[in-house]
């Protein structure tokens, strides 16, 4: 990976830098207008700031498939974006905005957001962009130079402003998160700057990687139960009970959970007394404060608990079973299968939730009631609003 | 594996092409897809941390925002309408008349390059003497 002979400051001036001059060229204008000049700087700009990221936040790793998808998404966000500011006719404009949709819409998959994904599609790519399509064919006043289309107001300073707002935005985040970042990339070349003001990953990487192995250790529990042979006979109960035996070796002792390292901050006075192999949710408790390290207490502690009761429930399927019915190899199956994706999601490197629709449902339903209630009550006095506003005057005489 | 860092850098980057757009451009529904496209880069933002912090509240606020903003655009698409029928132009620099009191006047120096001349269409030389009407085949006249 080749590296820039400047500081991030200096990097994220140069790509904001470099932008502000792709975006100056490429703006429609009467004179000085450079596409070719343009375009190159956008490129440069593009380059620069995957640099700074790469340097900044630590190099992707450990998932090829999902860093190039990444990339594609958000170079295509970027590109597309940069053509709907730069494109001098608006309908060709919406098409562009139509793609910087759909790349948004990859970077929700990436990011677990099947539901949101879909609903984006559907209401911008399906319905605004129609809707201003129809606009623009209802509009359209000849293909000649205009105004509207062909000039723009201060591009000098404009560019250089927004480009600016972008570059402090930037480093402001460099500055707040480059510790943690690098902590959570596994990149220990990455700079540390000045002190983290967002807390470090609840989930440290040496954790990560065991939790990893426990998802492991369960998906191969889930392989032997499948192969258990359900008949109703002495070996099976006996291959059944050998199975529940090493399913509660792995959840119960050693703790499925224990971790090897400390993260970094200072520890609270209540730290030393907490054993070096303590739990995770012992270990938030004792370093943690915050409502990001309550919540992965409370997942690590449900998943536990859940793990118990997976195995009291594979436990009873084989105590309690009337004499001469077969075993349920399936429900064993099931039961490791889910703990380990629950392993994998406390890790953070889960599948994508399969339940995520239903979870959003019950989340917007529970506990924003009122607020989906008022947003319907909104788009319908923007309906009705849209109405009055469009209504030609004296329409109805 | 890409963290949430990369994902508010590039978001930021989102907003800030949008931003630039809204700021240059005079077409109003270029400028409209350009807030649009900023309100993407927060979605991005909400979303991430959304994961960052393992739960859907951030999601749920993405709901919202798209909820606001395709209000927006049933809104902004009648002002568009209703501002075109009067002014028969989607120039915001047509109505810098509601600007403030103090606030000079833009004015465009620089004259437009022309149009390019439309390329004269071929015409057809007649095939021959127009055919006499007849009493058997009256449609074909």
């Amino acid at each position: 990976m080749p590296t820039l002979p400047l500081s991030a400051a200096g990097q994220i001036a140069l790509a904001a830098g470099l932008a502000a001059a792709a975006v100056y060229l490429l703006l429609p204008k009467p004179r000085m207008r450079s596409v070719a000049g343009g375009i190159a700087a956008a490129v440069a700009a593009l380059a620069v700031f995957s640099l700074w990221l790469v340097q900044a936040f630590g190099r992707p790793s450990h998932d090829a498939v999902g860093t190039a998808l990444f990339a594609l998404f958000s170079t295509g966000a970027l590109g597309f974006g940069t053509v709907l500011v730069a494109q001098r006719n608006p309908a060709r404009g919406a098409i562009a905005f139509s793609f910087v949709i759909l790349s948004t819409c990859g970077l929700f998959l990436l990011l677990a957001a099947p539901f949101l994904m879909a609903a984006t599609v559907i209401i911008y790519a399906g319905a605004i962009i129609v809707t201003f399509l129809f606009v623009l064919m209802l509009s359209h006043a000849g293909g000649g130079p205009s105004g509207e289309n062909d000039r723009t107001r201060e591009p000098l300073l404009g560019s250089l402003a927004g480009f600016a707002f972008v570059g402090l935005v930037l480093f402001t985040l460099y500055h707040a998160a480059a510790p943690a970042a690098a902590a959570d990339a596994d990149d220990p070349s990455a700079p540390v700057v000045g002190k983290a003001a967002l807390p470090a990953p609840v989930v440290t990487p040496d954790e990560r990687a065991k939790l990893l192995e426990a998802a492991g250790r369960f998906e191969a529990l889930a392989e032997r139960a499948k192969a258990l042979d359900p008949a109703d006979n002495q070996a099976a109960r006996e291959a059944a009970r050998a199975w529940l035996t090493d399913y509660e070796r792995e959840v119960i002792p050693p703790s499925l959970l224990s971790s090897v390292t400390e993260p970094g901050g200072t520890p609270s006075p209540k730290a030393a007394s907490v054993p070096p192999g303590g739990s995770l949710p012992r270990r938030m408790t004792a370093y943690r404060h915050d409502g990001q390290a309550d919540a992965a207490k409370a997942r690590a502690s449900e998943l536990y608990r859940d793990a118990k009761k997976r195995f009291n429930a594979a436990e009873d399927a084989i105590g309690l079973r009337p004499p001469g019915t077969p075993l349920d190899t399936a429900l064993f199956a099931r039961e490791a299968h889910d703990t380990r994706g629950d392993i994998r999601l406390l890790a953070g490197m889960a599948d994508l939730p399969a339940r995520n629709v239903g979870n959003l449902g019950l989340l917007l339903y529970a506990d924003h009631l009122l607020a989906v209630e008022l947003a319907g009550t909104l788009l319908l006095v923007a309906t009705i609003g849209a109405v009055a506003i469009a209504g030609k005057k004296g329409a109805h005489s | 594996m890409i963290g949430l860092w990369h994902y508010l850098a590039v978001a930021a980057a989102l907003f800030g092409i949008g931003l630039v757009g809204f700021l240059t451009r005079r077409n109003l529904i270029t400028m409209f897809l350009c807030a649009e496209m900023m309100l993407q880069g927060v979605a991005i933002n909400l979303v991430a941390f959304s994961r960052y912090h393992g739960n859907l509240h951030g999601q749920v606020f993405t709901l919202f925002v798209v909820a606001v903003a395709a209000c927006e655009a049933g809104l902004a698409l009648a002002l568009f309408l209703m501002l075109y029928r009067r002014g028969k132009s989607l120039d915001a620099s047509d109505w810098q008349g509601l600007r403030e009191v103090g606030v000079s006047q833009t004015l465009d120096t620089e004259p437009l390059a022309p149009a390019p001349a439309e390329e004269a269409l071929p015409t057809l030389t007649p095939a021959g003497a127009r055919p006499a009407r007849t009493e058997e085949e009256p449609a074909r006249v």
